[in-house]
């Protein structure tokens, strides 16, 4: 246990967490205006193929991020048209975007070298770069939710619409923008994932992070802070768990792997007592589960 | 001067004229008070007004211009504001956040002092305090209710409607509202309340239109041309007083009984109600119906007091057994409670009943042929998804269901409300065959002619509290005033 | 004032999923929408290799052949989709009841574990025995697992989405230690359990087909007969068309709920089952294949039926099975069935959103 928390082991944790905070970030907003995103992990799945094939293609991994940028805000509008236009259901849709992302990246991955050959590695971000770009996101986040009168609309459009939509906003294009713009973090947050220490794309790179992301966003009970503070926390627990799996231990490193996920059914727990619900003998029982 | 005119205003909601030609003027300076019982149209006209809605026909001029678009944000412009009876406020936010959210000071919200301080003094100016710190949804209804008018006032509304506004309130808050009214109108605003009590029509406004089924029967007269009788008696109409001609077996044994049963609303109540006989339970919407109509369907239990059937409780939460029990349940919802949309009619008809094995559909749809025979239902048989029945042929259905096996007590809420003539009849008659055969009926309805009709005893709720019991021949004009609060005073 | 509800309008009783599904409008669209969805996916993926320089009228003809033309592909198709049947009838009764769990990976990775672990660690029995105790163990173990999230709904009132979604990554925790030190083979140098042994399932005589396909197949009709014969299978279809009705004429919702996603997880623990005693004969920790995720396509897909599960099923291994087989005469990337697989998806969830949009105003 005493070397579980060297420097190492935090900066992976860092590293860890920091596309999974940007993608609860893009959640966030999205869910905030009354959007449940299932399809977060497909997003970060084309973004970071976007970042990983800009950079390849410019030379320079700042290209790539705008790549991911860009790419995340075309899959939020593919997600807003079919869920605010045409109102398919927010949840098969955004299973079936994320199915079909899977497939599709790596569809187009393998198109863009040459079979046999390693596919190429592209110039990398340092950690300094992309932590600041964690917190200019947070920073972001927060202020337009807080502080602007945009972030006032959304956050009651996801509240009461039909207040809203009495005050005479229009709920569809509230929605669709903030689903536009919050898919764009996450394909930020993918394009953060191949352009940093990563420098590399590969199938399925994302491995449930947009998932993870997911989560978080009810663990941290909608707040951007909480949200970030939540990615740090997984990612601790990912690099603890990385960490201990080379070495024999007391504690299982698969402790670890699971306690992100039991935190946050704690945490919807816990939320509901607050909110009311007689819940008394719950937390006992789900601790004992762990 | 006008502050607003409609004329010969017509909307309908499917084949109901919910108005029927309507004009109405309403003067800037005055308190005008819009009267009339449930579904009058008194809300509908007063939605068109507002933007909310619009007119199948009709024009509405605001300060002497016609208006083109009906929308609430082009009457908003115009100076017009409704508070609804649902409150349209974001519950998660401030006073000061809501009113930024209406009126937008700018790119960036106000902080958290200044959204402050511009409730203060909006509260002050009017004299409708509201909390400014805390979210709206831990505010009072009062005070939710001020944050509405205030919100209204802060885009300089110059014409205030507000439906049904003391019918959450206390006597102490209805009357400072009264008063605000007032002050508002004296500052040349023009103030609309909707309304169904006499009293405060008496205490606060200065003219009365009164609706009745969705035509004017009373323009804009003032005030002080009538009392408490002679509006009861425009609200209620003056034909004369059908009797139900039934009369009640004397002797006969007690079926449902209520000992102090008390939830939400509804003020502890006691009632007998006999086999054979016809309750009929008159009252606004609000005075604690929904309430004894989930007390006695078994939807919710008594928060004090007991229901019971003869003698035993009505099993809560538990509807096989409540319909195993002989309770019939006909709620006034009938998509919400009784009908399930998308399944087929013969499926429908098994809801609630029928074995835990089940026949295969085309007996099962055999099987409903005959029901839905005996009941004419009509619309495409046992197959068809029960939605697509029209009003009358889907209450049939419920009928036809809960009926069957002779119930012990039948729990009728508005059974015939938008439904044709034909249907209406039918329906009626076989609820008092129900009764004949030994039910017990309660019967809430919303027409007082209809209960007439039915009723061998007549309570009304008001205020979640039943009057005594009125008896054939009934006196309209009693009744009326009953509804209207009229006993309080 | 308040007319009587269109039954169109009536909000769906969990908010935050928007519109849900209710049952088609007609029988042809019922048909034509995913009908329609495969063939524009086919059409697209024939495109695409057009693109590649490959003929797609032949790769397609390939892609038959290497399903019908051999018995390796036939036997190959019938062995994938076994738990994607299975899998996909559980998340059709609980998308039936409009309770959307995403959690069938979980349950089926937990009914494994549970359902290896006794064969493998547990008490010494019978061949037949230990057989037909583990998979009771898989099924009441998927079930349990899925019953967390419903009891979570129940009592706290959290989403089935997210807490089924949450329980799929402590099972796939669980299953990385148990084939790490709970369950493992002591004799194995890498993480895995023991072989089931007498508890495997034997293969349908006279086929390469394990039983588990058998039951599949069984398990189709059986649950068409649930849904239609039994009052559970009535309350179903009244919890999908409205819970208030449910709860003002049959029965509690929270109730039924409860009975529907342990259903639904006692299909996926039966499925996690008939794959380790029917297939990889033990747990590895790559038994985790996304199989769970797959199933709601093929519910879907199914549109919720037993029958169209069944269809789907096999259409989505067929389609799998023959472009393995395909990819050997032809240079097709090996991504391109995923491709026409997630397309399919994606034109059916489109198709039908919108086949939904005209004539919804009903009276």
């Amino acid at each position: 246990m005493d070397t579980l928390f060297t420097l190492a082991t935090l900066a992976a944790a860092v590293r860890l967490a920091i596309p999974v905070a940007v993608a609860a970030l893009g959640e966030l907003v999205t869910e905030r205006a009354g959007v449940l995103n299932l399809g977060l992990e497909g997003t970060m799945l084309f973004g970071a193929l976007a970042g990983y094939l800009a950079t390849l293609a410019s030379g320079t991994p700042w290209l790539g991020l705008g790549g991911g940028l860009a790419a995340g805000a075309a899959c939020g509008a593919v997600i807003a048209l079919l869920v605010v236009v045409i109102r398919a259901d927010q949840i098969v849709t955004g299973l079936a975007f994320t199915l079909f992302a899977v497939s599709a990246t790596t569809y187009l991955f393998e198109q863009s070298y040459t079979i046999g050959q390693a596919p190429p590695r592209i110039p990398s971000l340092s950690m300094g770069p992309l932590v600041a770009i964690v917190l200019v996101v947070l920073a972001g986040v927060w202020f337009v939710l807080a502080r602007t009168t945009a972030g006032l609309v959304l956050g009651a459009t996801g509240e009461a619409p039909e207040a809203v939509d009495a005050l005479g906003y229009r709920v569809p294009r509230v929605r669709t923008l903030a689903t536009v713009a919050g898919s764009a973090l996450a394909g930020l947050a993918g394009a953060m994932l191949v352009c940093g220490p990563l420098g590399l794309f590969v199938q399925n790179v994302t491995a449930g992070r947009g998932w993870v992301a997911l989560a978080l966003v009810v663990f941290a009970r909608w707040r951007p802070g909480r949200a970030v503070a939540g990615a740090l926390l997984f990612g601790l627990c990912d690099a603890a768990q990385l960490r201990l799996q080379g070495t024999a231990t007391e504690i299982p490193y698969e402790v670890f792997l699971a306690l992100p996920y039991v935190v946050t059914l704690l945490a919807l727990v816990v939320r509901a007592r607050r909110s009311g619900t007689p819940a008394a003998l719950a937390v006992p029982f789900v601790r004992g589960g762990t | 001067m006008i502050a607003a005119a409609l004329h010969g205003i017509r909307r309908s909601f499917g084949s109901a004229p919910a108005l029927d030609g309507v004009d109405l003027e309403l003067r800037a300076g005055e308190v005008h008070a819009l009267l009339g019982e449930n579904g009058a149209g008194k809300t509908t006209l007063m939605r068109i007004l507002a933007g909310l809605d619009r007119p199948d026909e009709g024009t509405v001029e605001v300060a002497g211009q016609p208006i083109g678009e009906f929308s609430p944000r082009a009457l908003r412009e115009r100076g017009v504001a409704m508070v609804q009876q649902h409150f349209t406020l974001v519950p998660t936010l401030t006073a000061g956040e809501n009113l930024a959210l209406a009126r937008p000071p700018g790119r960036l919200r106000p902080g958290a002092r200044q959204a402050k301080r511009r409730v203060a003094e909006l509260a002050e100016r009017y004299g409708l305090p509201v909390r400014a710190d805390v979210p709206v949804e831990r505010l009072s209804v009062g005070e939710e209710q001020r944050l509405e008018i205030l919100r209204a006032l802060d885009a300089d509304a110059r014409l205030l409607i507000l439906d049904e506004p003391t019918a959450v309130l206390v006597d102490s808050e209805a009357e400072a509202l009264l008063r605000t009214c007032r002050a508002l109108a004296d500052d040349g605003r023009a103030v609309v309340i909707i309304t169904h009590r006499l009293a405060e029509v008496f205490a606060g406004c200065d003219r009365v239109t009164v609706l009745r089924r969705g035509a004017v029967v009373c323009a804009g007269e003032p005030v002080a041309d009538h009392d408490r009788a002679s509006l009861a008696t425009l609200m209620v109409g003056t034909a004369p007083t059908a009797s139900s001609g039934r009369q009640r077996v004397p002797g006969a044994q007690v079926r449902l009984r209520l000992d102090g049963a008390a939830r939400g609303r509804l003020q502890p109540l006691d009632l007998a109600v006999h086999a054979g006989e016809v309750l009929g339970v008159a009252g606004v919407d609000g005075n604690g119906q929904a309430e004894l109509e989930e007390l006695l369907a078994g939807i919710a239990a008594p928060e004090r007091g007991a229901v019971t059937v003869d003698g035993e409780p009505v099993p809560v939460a538990a509807p096989r057994e409540r319909v195993a029990g002989g309770i019939a349940y006909v709620p006034a919802d009938r998509y919400r409670r009784a009908l399930a949309g998308p399944l087929t009619v013969a499926d429908n008809l098994e809801l609630g009943r029928g074995p835990r094995h089940r026949p295969p559909a085309a007996r099962r749809q055999a099987r409903a042929e005959p029901v839905l025979a005996e009941w004419d239902v009509r619309g495409g048989g046992p197959a068809v998804p029960a939605a697509s029945l029209s009003g009358g042929n889907a209450q049939k259905l419920v009928l036809a269901r809960e009926l069957a096996g002779g119930p012990r007590l039948v729990v009728a809420a508005q059974p015939t409300r938008g439904l044709d003539p034909e249907a209406a009849r039918m329906i009626s008659e076989r609820i008092l065959a129900a009764a004949a055969d030994g039910a017990a009926v309660v019967w809430f309805g919303a027409e007082l002619d209809e209960l007439f009709a039915v009723a061998d005893r007549l309570v009304v709720l008001a205020g979640g509290r039943a009057t005594e019991p009125f008896t054939p021949p009934y006196d309209r004009g009693a009744v009326g005033l009953a509804m209207a609060g009229g006993h309080a005073s | 004032m308040t007319m009587t509800r269109d039954p169109a309008t009536v909000p769906a009783p969990d908010g935050v999923l928007g519109r849900v599904l209710r049952g088609p409008d007609s029988r042809a669209a019922s048909v034509a929408v995913p009908v329609g969805a495969v063939l524009a996916a086919l059409v697209v993926g024939g495109v695409l290799m057009a693109v590649e320089g490959v003929a797609p009228l032949s790769a397609y003809g390939e892609v038959v052949l290497g399903v019908f033309g051999r018995t390796r592909g036939l036997i190959d198709t019938a062995v994938m989709a076994t738990p994607l049947i299975l899998l996909g009838l559980g998340v059709a009764v609980a998308y039936r009841a409009r309770v959307f769990t995403i959690g069938a990976e979980g349950q089926y990775i937990a009914g494994a574990l549970a359902g290896t672990a006794w064969a493998t660690v547990g008490p010494p029995l019978p061949g037949l025995l230990l057989l037909v105790s583990g998979l009771a163990v898989a099924v009441l173990t998927g079930a349990a697992w899925s019953g967390v999230a419903a009891w979570m709904l129940a009592r706290f009132g959290a989403s089935v989405v997210i807490t089924s979604l949450l329980l799929n990554y402590v099972a796939a925790a669980a299953l990385a230690w148990a084939v790490r030190v709970g369950i493992r083979d002591p004799g194995s140098f890498t993480p895995q359990s023991r072989p089931l042994g007498a508890a495997a399932l034997p293969d349908i005589p006279g086929t390469g087909v394990h039983l588990g396909f058998l039951v599949a197949l069984l398990a189709v009709p059986a649950l068409a007969a649930v849904l239609r014969r039994t009052r559970f299978g009535f309350r179903v279809e009244v919890l999908g068309a409205h819970p208030e009705v449910l709860a003002a004429t049959e029965a509690r919702p929270a109730r039924t709920r409860l009975a529907v996603l342990a259903l639904a997880g006692a299909f996926a623990g039966l499925a996690g089952f008939v794959e380790v005693a029917g297939v990889t004969e033990r747990m590895t920790p790559a038994f985790a294949t996304g199989y769970g995720f797959t199933a709601i396509i093929v519910a879907l897909l199914g549109r919720l039926r037993p029958v169209g599960v069944l269809v789907a099923a096999l259409l989505l291994a067929g389609l799998t099975v023959g472009f393995d087989e395909a990819e050997r005469v032809f240079i097709i990337p090996s991504t391109t069935v995923g491709v026409i697989q997630a397309l399919i998806v994606v034109f059916f969830v489109a198709g039908d959103a919108l086949s939904r949009r005209p004539g919804r105003r009903r009276r």
